[in-house]
């Protein structure tokens, strides 16, 4: 599903010096999978999940989603891949703030041939799912945190992704927050989704079918 | 679609009222002003065309040293006493290329004196015999001549007494009619034939405060239609020769101290908008950028999901372009209105010669405001918005 072949990402600094957060890291994913990616702040995961996406372009290496090269791919092409095959859980929060709960849950589906009415149809049930059907008229300033990351990872599923990525979706929640998204991802993966989490949480790892573990750039996998 | 950029984009003025409102304000003030100059410079311009068009006339012949005279009086509607000898209307039909010659005498009525019903009025005598200022006016819409007693008005002219009279010296004469208005002077002028002039002069003496004198054989100026395709430098050049105490102005000449002065005054405004015009556009790329720098996470998320970078460009410069198209519309509106109340206020007041604008000419004006301003906008945001959307999204997020 998702390949990275001797993946290199490095930076150049202001200073002319370079870091390299990723260093020729090779990884597949299956159809399915639920991958669990560990380690310290700094380590690289976020990079890897951001090669892994196509929100930076690897210095070397070959990145394949669904056997398409995503780099070999125009903008219109990588950017409708991602439309309809991604779904996102960021870190940081990511709402649009001048969208109310309900558009920025059906954000995703004006990238895809989705009609309006299937995409807040969609965009409704997904957020009766987890647990925030009564709020489609709130603003994101008006959530919590926690209701926040739900809403987000309701627009993750509103295009009916094959892939999750989600970048620490339970940093900063209290434990039963964390542990209703934690599953929502199950049921997820349950249904078949491929997923990719980054987090700092060993108590995460029994949802996962796989652990890898990122130090200073490279990839291990944890057994 | 369920956002289209063009919605994003009004969420995003909306989100971000106090900035946009900045640039509204911006390219209001600059739109406002550039639309009543411009309204301003059209509406003098047609009324000078219109005015020249009334006099019908390709030459004017004028004593020398009357030109500014005649130009105050024919723009301004101030009166004017010139005299030059009748004999120079035979010279000049029996010069080559002039087709038809035709005379005026210009008049004023009395200051505030209970013989003149109308006050310091510019009153031109025409001969009915030659003359192509007025008669086509009065063939088309009285089918005649005027008869004597008759006097026609130019469009601000009006019967004091609401009785279709007007006094002149002591006479009481008919109104039969208003022109159409030009804008310049010759909305404030009485029109009537030589006949009537001597019939008002006779009287004056027993009538009037004081008598109206029409000097004998003396004219105040010649009207000269050409022969066609015949040049007017060439029989210009005839009077000059020939008549060395009149001067010939050709009609696009005409008004051209009047002409260079307000060029030269909308120049300096001109470039006083386009400094304006810069700044604004500076103010409001800064604005933007400001604005648009501070949602770079939130473009690289809609790029995360799948917006492509032309979706991303597309909605940052729409975002200002729809403030800019709006204070365009609203300021031109304004800048339309400001004039629309005081066009009295130049006619009057500043004596200057306006006309406002046809509706075509203010469409066009409209759209070429609203153009400028789509323009600026553009220019002001393509720079900051091509970066943002170029930008890899996983390096705008974590900014």
């Amino acid at each position: 599903m998702i390949s990275l072949n001797n993946v290199t990402r490095s930076y150049i600094l202001d200073g002319g010096s370079s870091i390299t957060p990723v260093s020729h890291v090779n990884l597949h994913i299956n159809r399915g999978e639920f991958v669990l990616l560990v380690g310290r702040s700094g380590s690289g995961k976020t990079s890897l999940l951001n090669l892994a996406a196509g929100l930076i372009k690897p210095t070397s290496g070959k990145i394949t989603i669904k056997d398409a090269d995503l780099w070999q791919l125009t903008d219109r092409q990588q950017s409708a891949l991602r439309a309809s095959t991604i779904g996102f859980v960021f870190q940081f929060p990511s709402l649009i703030p001048t969208l109310n709960v309900l558009q920025n849950t059906a954000l995703p589906s004006t990238f895809t041939r989705l009609s309006k009415y299937v995409a807040l149809e969609r965009a409704t049930a997904a957020l009766n799912k987890v647990g925030l059907g009564k709020r489609l008229g709130s603003f994101p300033k008006q959530l919590s945190a926690g209701e926040q990351k739900r809403v987000v990872l309701a627009r993750a599923l509103i295009n009916e992704p094959e892939i999750l990525l989600a970048d620490e979706p339970t940093s900063d929640l209290d434990e039963s927050t964390e542990h209703d998204i934690m599953e929502v991802l199950k049921e997820l993966h349950g249904d078949g989704m491929t997923i990719l989490m980054v987090t700092h949480s060993a108590e995460l790892m029994p949802y996962a079918s796989r652990v890898l573990k990122m130090e200073e750039g490279n990839l291990f996998e944890c057994n | 679609m369920t956002m289209s950029f063009i919605n994003l984009a009004l969420k995003n003025i909306k989100g971000n009222l106090v900035r946009s409102m900045m640039a509204f304000i911006c390219v209001l003030g600059i739109s406002a002003f550039f639309i009543s100059t411009m309204v301003v410079s059209s509406g003098t311009r047609a009324s000078m065309q219109k005015g020249l068009q009334r006099l019908g006339a390709d030459l004017l012949v004028v004593p020398y040293g009357a030109q500014t005279d005649i130009e105050t009086a024919l723009l301004m509607g101030k009166p004017s006493h010139i005299w030059m000898p009748q004999d120079y209307l035979d010279k000049i039909s029996a010069m080559q290329g002039v087709a038809s010659v035709s005379p005026q005498i210009y008049l004023q009525s009395l200051y505030q004196a209970s013989c003149c019903s109308v006050s310091e009025t510019f009153l031109v005598v025409y001969d009915p015999k030659t003359d192509f200022t007025v008669t086509p006016w009065l063939q088309q819409n009285l089918g005649r001549e005027l008869a004597p007693g008759e006097v026609v008005g130019g469009a601000d002219i009006f019967s004091p007494g609401n009785n279709g009279t007007i006094e002149l010296y002591g006479t009481t004469l008919n109104l039969v009619g208003n022109l159409e208005p030009t804008g310049t002077g010759m909305d404030q002028t009485i029109f009537f034939a030589n006949d009537t002039a001597q019939e008002i002069a006779a009287s004056s003496v027993t009538k009037a405060v004081s008598p109206l004198v029409i000097p004998q054989g003396k004219i105040s100026s010649i009207l000269i239609k050409l022969k066609p395709g015949v040049d007017v430098r060439t029989v210009m050049a005839q009077v000059y020769l020939d008549l060395p105490d009149a001067v010939p102005v050709s009609t696009p000449q005409l008004f051209g101290t009047f002409r260079d002065q307000m060029l030269g005054l909308l120049g300096g405004v001109m470039v006083f908008i386009a400094l304006a015009w810069v700044l604004s556009a500076i103010l409001v790329g800064l604005v933007f950028s400001m604005s648009a720098n501070e949602r770079r996470r939130q473009m690289a998320v809609l790029r995360a999901l799948g917006a492509t970078r032309w979706y991303v460009l597309k909605s940052l410069i729409a975002e200002c372009s729809l403030v800019a198209a709006v204070a365009a519309m609203v300021g031109s509106v304004i800048g339309f209105l400001g004039i629309f109340i005081f066009q009295s206020y130049f006619s009057g007041t500043l004596k200057l010669p306006f006309l406002f604008p046809s509706a075509v000419s203010l469409l066009a004006l409209y759209l070429l405001s609203l153009a400028l301003s789509l323009v600026t906008a553009a220019v002001a945001t393509v720079y900051p918005a091509i970066k943002i959307s170029q930008t890899e999204p996983a390096m705008g997020m974590r900014e």
